[in-house]
């Protein structure tokens, strides 16, 4: 064997390092089976087997802590796809609707990639420690596993800006809010836990208050995760459905602040820089994008007659805002309305959030600086000479950032476009009623984390109608579409092994 | 005074031209050769050695001089000459710099030294005033450029007007000018009341910035003034030019080939478009129209390729072309061949310089016509025999009062308005009559 350009076991020393804390975090579920007197045994056995796995990894690649920039990209793959692994162990041994392993594995990989997507037919089923894990798990990969292992281990004082750049939204390098790294990746998820307390007790205080019957600290908490980390995982069969007007519009609220850069949201709500947003370009852009995909949706909410009065101009708002988003809540079964509202929908499954914030797809400001170039390009048809640079709110842009930006579409769009017929496909092995929009949907709202898709896996339905071939292709794009496809590609290539 | 020139070179010979008569000059050189050439022609002390050696300084007596000029090519080397000066002496210190940066870290009085001139910024200046009015023959500025003063010459088939062929105390004068005086051939008018501008005179023209862009509007045929300027050349000139000529809020388009420095320059200035190409290339230039611009600046570094390219630029259409240049001698070479300025910024710095080394009391001081005017900057004492009086009682001479600074702004004033002590007055007066106007202020 020729010698390898990665260090393999320094990858697998971290994810080990990263196992160890995970199970940690199979203590809040089995508290809250202790509480409400559910079986403790499978988060117990499942924080056992996970610690059991890192200790091991660790005890295998003993010393190996050095990672490069190489091994960056290894790391944020494997994480992805071993941490919802072994966050599937609770799924998998004690929950009769996820007992078969891929099912489980997708719905951890949905839960981790904060997709929301399920193949869960009764969630109101589900015993409540085993719904909170779910909604952990969202919240936990809502901000980012590398982002939370940067601030924690002190051995990514070393390597973490790369780790951290594989990992975190959007196309542009990540700016620092402290001195270093791994201090502005501790201010990012002060900021994601802060925002997280205060949407908690935004929620609960409807409940204690009677505002909402529903509500209660349960499920304040339950939902507050779900919305900071544009999750869409609700507690309910019914989703937000269940709840009453003024708790949706809080989440909506909530929804909207987590789609906004969290690096920029730092400056200004701690650091006081509220002069900031006045001039971000790409703040502006998904604030109209919201404004522009409610609007149509709600034209035809209204004029189709599907919802009247104030609950057509929430619903309308709410499941634009919650697609585009890329959360997943629902608040009604659009799958019910008419072309205008679907085709918008599925068109903002495509532009996603800010850069730097917990929402997946495509990315307003990729979609920014796609229309920055295509103007430059035009200009310089006629003026050839012209040196153009692309600037983003004032700040030039690299043009390796740019090409990188153009790179992004077209695998994006292939991605999606394969995951779509791959679905098509296997629906006619296995005998499957899908319809083109829905295989559509399907693939598009998982390769941008969204979740809810059109048809059977609409919003207050399910993908368990997907075998479990279709089910694996569609964990795929979640996964890649969570790591903005780019670290996952360069590991395909034969260069990045080599030494 | 005496005064110690640092730098032999073009800015400090010039320097050296203009203030052997008055002053007590020692130049220092590296060069042997240059200082053997400027002692032979002028009457000044030599020293050869570094400027910014602390025993050539002492050996050039730093001690007693009043006055140091740093004019090297080298900033960091000027400055420490400064630095030097500072602490070996109580003289006033100038520094010449070709970057920017040191001027406004100066003008945040973050440098210790009591005047910056920077070339580029100079250069600028004087060309974005040029500009402002292509059609003046000479301009100066006065009080931090609230003060302007502006020789035109009125064509000879210009219609009468408002102000051109009426008596001065009917035609129409801009606000905050004044006319200092009327050349008609070889004879000099005291602009009095009965008196009137005619086509085919020189005029003299004291006013705000603004009111002297009035006045160039007045004597000009093409009434459109040059609102889009193309400048060949992304060199420190050039971009200093561009940031200037923005501030006017006239559009600017930068030539240059080189691929880095025009990216840099793009990035830099918001306001302006770069093209990364060559100005020599006839096919560039019919393309993107420079033939229409109003102006073209030509900044870059050989002197024959700016005259190339301008004669070029002007075989497209260009109507108004103004060229930097680094050799004295190409001055009138450019202009000969056709270029309608030639600039060159060396000559620039040392008047910059040479005005600020004159008479404490006397701020500055420009010649005009040859040595037939001056114009005086003086502070005017309490006794004064003028302190008080409104000025439609002052007589009308070979002088005049054009401005007056007052705190810090200028005021042009009129008939009720008067002199008082500690006012800085903007003066235009024949040569002739300088120690006059100076002794009765």
């Amino acid at each position: 064997m020729t010698a390898l350009g990665v260090d393999v076991g320094a990858a697998l020393n971290l994810i080990g390092a990263l196992l160890r804390y995970l199970s940690l975090a199979f203590l809040v579920p089995a508290v809250l089976a202790l509480g409400y007197d559910e079986p403790v045994w499978p988060f117990a056995v499942s924080g056992v087997i996970t610690a059991a796995a890192g200790v091991g990894l660790g005890a295998m690649t003993h010393g190996r802590e050095r990672i490069g920039p190489r091994e960056g990209f290894l790391i944020v793959a494997l994480v992805w796809l071993l941490i919802p692994a072994f966050g599937a162990l609770p799924f998998l041994l004690d929950e009769p609707q996820l007992s078969n392993p891929m099912d489980a594995f997708f719905e951890a990989v949905s839960g981790f990639t904060a997709t929301g997507a399920t193949v869960l037919t009764d969630i109101d089923a589900l015993p409540k420690a085993m719904a909170m894990w779910r909604q952990l798990t969202h919240w936990l990969g809502g901000m980012g596993i590398i982002v939370l292992a940067v601030a924690v281990l002190p051995r990514l004082r070393i390597g973490g800006r790369q780790l951290l750049e594989s990992e975190l939204a959007g196309p542009q390098e990540v700016e620092r809010l402290g001195a270093t790294i791994r201090e502005t990746a501790r201010r990012l998820w002060v900021l994601y836990i802060g925002l997280t307390v205060v949407a908690i007790l935004a929620l609960a205080s409807l409940g204690w208050s009677g505002a909402d019957p529903a509500m209660n600290l349960y499920e304040g908490v339950a939902h507050a995760w779900s919305a900071l980390a544009l999750g869409g995982f609700s507690t309910k069969n019914l989703s937000l459905a269940a709840f009453q007007p003024i708790t949706q519009w809080v989440i909506l609220g909530f929804i909207v602040l987590a789609g906004i850069n969290f690096l920029r949201l730092y400056r200004v709500i701690v650091q006081r820089h509220a002069s900031l947003v006045a001039r971000d370009e790409e703040l502006r852009l998904y604030l109209t994008f919201l404004v522009v995909g409610s609007a149509l949706v709600l034209i035809e909410v209204l004029a189709g007659g599907f919802l009247s009065g104030a609950e057509a101009v929430r619903s309308s708002i709410f499941q634009a805002v919650s697609i585009m988003t890329t959360t997943g809540f629902a608040t009604s079964d659009y799958t019910r309305w008419g072309a205008l509202a679907l085709m918008t929908l599925l068109v903002l499954m495509f532009i996603g959030t800010s850069a730097g914030s917990t929402g997946g797809s495509i990315k307003v400001v990729r979609h920014l600086l796609v229309w920055k170039l295509i103007r430059r390009e035009l200009t310089q048809t006629v003026h050839r000479e012209e040196v153009l640079p692309i600037r983003l709110s004032g700040a030039v842009v690299d043009e390796r950032a740019l090409r990188s930006v153009v790179i992004f579409f077209p695998i994006y769009m292939g991605l999606f476009a394969l995951g779509a017929v791959l679905l098509a496909i296997d629906a006619r092995r296995s005998h499957l009623a899908l319809g083109a929009f829905d295989a559509i949907g399907a693939a598009a709202a998982c390769l941008g984390n969204i979740g809810p898709a059109f048809g059977f896996a609409g919003p207050f339905g399910s993908y368990e109608p997907f075998s479990d071939l279709s089910t694996g292709v569609l964990t795929g794009l979640m996964w890649l579409g969570r790591l903005e496809i780019i670290p996952v590609a360069v590991l395909l290539s034969r260069r990045y092994w080599r030494a | 005074m005496k005064i110690l020139i640092v730098g032999a070179g073009q800015v400090g010979s010039t320097i050296v031209e203009a203030l052997h008569d008055e002053h007590e000059l020692t130049v220092i050189d590296l060069d042997q050769a240059r200082l053997n050439a400027l002692g032979h022609r002028f009457d000044v002390l030599t020293t050869e050695g570094n400027g910014a050696s602390r025993r050539t300084l002492q050996d050039a007596g730093i001690a007693d001089a009043d006055l140091l000029i740093a004019c090297t090519s080298r900033d960091e080397a000027n400055l420490v000459s400064a630095m030097l000066a500072r602490a070996l002496s109580k003289a006033k210190t100038i520094v010449r710099t070709t970057n920017v940066e040191f001027l406004d870290v100066w003008r945040e009085r973050q440098l210790d030294v009591d005047f910056v001139v920077s070339s580029e910024v100079e250069t600028a200046t004087a060309i974005g005033r040029i500009i402002g009015m292509p059609n003046a023959k000479q301009t100066d500025v006065f009080a931090d450029g609230q003060v302007e003063i502006v020789e035109f010459d009125v064509p000879v088939d210009l219609a009468h007007g408002e102000t051109i062929g009426l008596p001065l105390r009917e035609a129409r004068i801009p606000g905050e000018s004044k006319v200092a005086s009327i050349i008609r051939g070889e004879q000099l008018l005291v602009p009095r009341g009965h008196e009137s501008i005619m086509p085919g005179d020189r005029v003299i023209v004291i006013g705000s910035p603004e009111a002297a862009r009035e006045w160039s509007g007045i004597v000009s045929q093409a009434a459109a003034p040059i609102d889009d300027v193309v400048i060949y050349g992304a060199e420190r000139t050039g971009v200093a030019l561009a940031r200037v000529l923005l501030d006017q809020g006239i559009r600017v388009r930068i030539i240059e080939p080189d691929t880095a420095r025009a990216r840099r320059v793009a990035e830099e200035l918001t306001g302006a478009r770069v093209f990364q190409a060559s100005g020599l290339d006839p096919d560039f230039i019919d393309r993107e129209r420079i033939g229409q611009t109003g102006a073209a600046v030509f900044a870059m570094r050989d002197d024959e390729i700016n005259l190339y390219a301008a004669t070029l630029a002007r075989i497209h259409g260009v109507r108004f072309t103004i060229a930097v240049v680094d050799e004295p001698a190409s001055v009138a070479v450019l202009e000969h061949a056709g270029v309608d300025v030639a600039v060159n910024p060396r000559s620039v710095t040392a008047e910059e310089i040479v005005r600020f080394a004159h008479d404490p009391r006397v701020r500055q001081m420009t010649m005009l016509e040859g040595d037939r005017y001056e114009v005086l900057d003086i502070t005017v004492r309490e006794d004064s025999e003028l302190v008080g009086k409104p000025f439609r009682e002052l007589p009308m001479t070979g002088s005049l009062i054009g401005a007056i600074v007052r705190n810090g702004s200028a005021v042009f004033p009129h008939g009720d308005d008067m002199l008082l002590a500690g006012d800085r007055a903007i003066i235009f007066t024949e040569s002739s009559r300088t120690a006059r106007v100076e002794r009765v202020l």
